[in-house]
């Protein structure tokens, strides 16, 4: 015992004093958009190496411009390595949880950047509740390849240590107010996912962690239907990253408490392609039934 | 590797297995599986001598008599997997039930069956999962899971108890099928990789490095010796993290926190040393066919720097934990006997705790291996003790061969030139040792050169069976510890 006290002792106090600090340079974020626009001239060269098809192509004209859609983005940063305009970059912040899936949608279209920056970029900025403001009981369902529950593992760990902002991860769903869920939801899942989530009691809110979580990233739209949680129950921070940095966890269950500022991507596309839908999908009758 | 099929006809293959891998241990069963739905398609390893053989077996139908039923248990996990994806139902099979698809999903769907199955083909007309159900007075059950109490993924247990003692465990696994296999030829094969590393969270390394294999074979392509070696350095920085975490694991379980917390202070640091190395925590995206992704001298000399650290950091903490004598008696329950352990083929960890000296590091190559493998660390008694033992000893080889690796490191190119496509009609595996054990993929590619069929086989899949056995007659407190001493991976099974 006073061996491991002088152990403990010995070496200090590791937990950070930063929270969420931004990625130390050389280490690779989600990409971001900035204000160029693309080569021109037919580039698609981002949109062919990625291999979740997050980036889409809206116009091969002159100024040339994409969507990128961080929430499908498993953050393999080829596209940053290939762009030849600088239009996409690498991003260090952690602070990249949002509160809506359009959110994490962005683009440079020419037309789109001058509706937000040209009209109140404030306005878009959603308003945090203050709900579950000091302290947060937190149930995980992880249905994934469990990269995102190693890195949530680690979020409680001494250095990023997220019971000190009163998160508390707890074993049963009766006392829970905030559902972390990661992976994909595939079929095996759904079903112990929404018992999980009905014997919650209001107010109740779900996270979603990772790329899987958001649109079921590399599995989507294949026969287990594993295209994230947020076409399951209604999702309200979305924390995009395969896996998620431990500070980008931290910083979507401080955003769910309203204790910190969603990110706000000023290049954002402001439709969705596709209606998130809220409530539970109907299942697609596979072949043998 | 790149391999042609031995065609062995449906009637001798029983025979032939058996001949194989008995007497005890001379060859493994690496594989069991199909194409799609109209052979049998059975890998065999030679775990001395590095041998391989690939066997198909065509099947008219979609029955054959069970291999397990023929006295070959390392079959039965494979059986009942093949069951699910292909239709395909062994004959026999001692206790054949859903292993990956529950009632979720249609009776009469099999996701990589070429030819669909008509109802009366099918020996099942409902994917419930039947139960052992143990009787006696006194005996009752209990279930738990698929959501399990902490931060890990999700399986069912079902115990049959008799008091504190558990009499039976039975596993039902399946939750987190993704679809992985089918989704690996969905995709073009240069995007494969991606799903790949998805196969589990945190083996993306060898799962990266078993692919790039796969396709470097099939391409015959050579991969520059610097390449090989950061790939060594990559794949030994996942098993040192996995392997501190595993051992952190241990001490939660047995109430000692500040171990737990010092060990995960710890895997920090070899996850930080992989962060600089490849630009991400769980070095994501890096280990491409052909080579590595980047190589840059200042992330080489912080990984040597880290390696003497946690030389000098980790041994204190891995001590006090097996010197405390509480954790001692916590850790002496959990056996595996030795003999079970070949029978049923456990890999890795649990293997080398049980006194099978197999390590694919120092047979199959892969990486730098296995020139710069080091010596299999193996222990005996097969108990929990000795598994956590296997761990520590593993955290310092694997220290000395990222050091080794450094040192040997010179300049030059780390990723090959690959032709733009994959050749026609080929067979192609690879073996890596990853933390928890053997991992196998192969593929086999259609006329047109794309993925016909690519499977994986994550460690965990042979050694699911070891956690009933050896939880059997022990108390149902020990359950946890035990099932960390195997740290067994459910997306791996599941895939």
């Amino acid at each position: 015992m006073i061996k491991l006290l002088s152990y403990l002792i010995g070496n200090g106090v590791v937990t950070s004093r930063d929270i969420c600090p931004p990625l130390e340079g050389g280490v690779r974020g989600l990409p971001a958009l900035t204000d160029s626009s693309c080569a021109g001239s037919g580039c698609s060269a981002c949109a062919d190496v990625c291999p979740t098809s997050a980036i889409k192509v809206l116009s091969v004209d002159e100024a040339g411009s994409i969507t990128l859609d961080l929430g499908m983005c498993i953050g393999c940063g080829l596209c940053v390595d290939i762009c030849p305009s600088g239009t996409i970059v690498n991003d260090l912040s952690t602070k990249i949880a949002t509160t809506s899936r359009e959110a994490l949608i962005l683009s440079n279209e020419a037309q789109l950047v001058s509706t937000i920056s040209g009209g109140d970029a404030q306005q878009h900025k959603i308003r945090p509740d203050r709900l579950f403001g000091k302290s947060v009981a937190a149930r995980v369902v992880s249905t994934g390849c469990s990269g995102c529950d190693l890195e949530l593992g680690a979020a409680g760990n001494p250095i990023f240590d997220i019971e000190r902002f009163g998160v508390h991860i707890v074993a049963s769903p009766r006392f829970a107010d905030v559902l972390l869920v990661t992976g994909p939801v595939a079929r095996g899942m759904q079903d112990a996912l929404k018992s999980c989530y009905e014997a919650m009691s209001d107010p109740r809110k779900i996270i979603a962690i990772g790329t899987c979580a958001i649109s079921g990233g590399v599995h989507r739209g294949g026969y287990a239907e594993g295209n994230g949680v947020t076409d399951l129950i209604v999702t309200s921070v979305f924390i995009p990253g395969c896996p998620p940095h431990p500070w980008s966890i931290v910083h979507g269950v401080l955003v769910a408490m309203g204790r910190a500022e969603p990110r706000i991507y000023q290049r954002r596309k402001v439709e969705m392609p596709s209606a998130v839908r809220t409530e539970a999908t109907q299942r697609k009758a596979l072949p043998g039934a | 590797m790149n391999l042609s099929p031995r065609i062995v006809p449906l009637d001798s293959l029983p025979r032939e297995l058996k001949s194989a891998v008995q007497p005890h241990g001379e060859w493994r069963l690496g594989l069991l599986t199909s194409l799609d739905g109209s052979q049998l398609i059975t890998l065999l390893l030679q775990p001395v001598t590095g041998e391989i053989q690939l066997w198909e077996s065509p099947i008219e139908g979609n029955r054959y008599h069970s291999l397990t039923d023929f006295g070959i248990p390392q079959a039965h996990w494979f059986e009942r997997g093949l069951a699910d994806l292909f239709g395909l139902f062994p004959e026999g099979h001692p206790r054949l039930k859903h292993l990956l698809m529950h009632d979720q999903y249609p009776v009469n769907f099999h996701p990589l069956r070429k030819t669909p199955l008509s109802p009366e083909e099918n020996p099942f007309s409902t994917r419930r999962f039947p139960f052992l159900e143990v009787s006696g007075e006194g005996v009752f059950e209990l279930p738990v899971g698929p959501i399990h109490a902490g931060v890990i993924e999700p399986g069912h247990f079902r115990f049959s108890c008799f008091g504190e003692t558990i009499l039976n465990l039975e596993i039902m696994l399946g939750w987190v099928h993704r679809g992985v296999e089918k989704r690996m030829t969905e995709v073009p094969w240069q995007r494969a990789r991606f799903v790949a590393e998805a196969a589990a969270g945190d083996t993306v390394i060898a799962n990266a490095l078993a692919h790039s294999i796969v396709v470097e074979s099939l391409l015959e392509v050579e991969v520059p010796r610097r390449a090989q070696l950061v790939r060594t350095i990559a794949l030994e920085l996942e098993r040192l993290a996995m392997h501190i975490i595993d051992v952190g694991g241990l001490a939660t379980d047995i109430g000692l926190l500040g171990i737990a917390a010092s060990m995960s202070r710890l895997r920090g640091k070899a996850l930080g040393m992989g962060e600089r190395l490849t630009g991400t925590r769980f070095m994501k995206a890096f280990v491409q066919p052909g080579g590595v992704r980047k190589a840059d001298e200042a992330a080489l000399s912080f990984i040597g720097k880290g390696v003497q650290e946690l030389r000098k950091d980790v041994p204190p903490a891995i001590d006090m934990l097996f010197g405390v004598q509480a954790a001692r008696e916590r850790m002496s329950v959990g056996k595996v006997s030795h003999s079970l352990a070949v029978e049923f083929g456990f890999v890795g960890i649990l293997g080398r705790g049980s006194g099978v000296e197999y390590d694919a590091r120092t047979v199959f190559p892969h990486g730098a291996y296995p020139q710069l493998a080091p010596k299999p660390v193996i222990e005996q008694n097969g108990d929990i003790r000795s598994r956590g033992k296997i761990r520590a000893g593993e955290i310092s080889s694997s220290l000395d061969v990222i050091a080794a690796a450094l040192d040997e490191l010179t300049d030059g190119p780390i990723c090959a030139d690959l032709p733009r496509n994959l050749p026609a009609d080929k067979f192609s595996c690879a073996i890596v040792e990853a933390f928890r054990g053997e991992l196998i993929h192969l593929a086999c590619t259609d006329k047109n050169g794309a993925f016909h069929r690519y499977a994986i086989k994550d460690p965990s899949f042979n050694n699911w069976t070891a956690i009933s056995i050896a939880i059997r007659n022990n108390l149902i407190a020990d359950f946890p510890l035990c099932n960390k001493s195997m740290s067994l991976s459910y997306s791996g099974n599941d895939l």
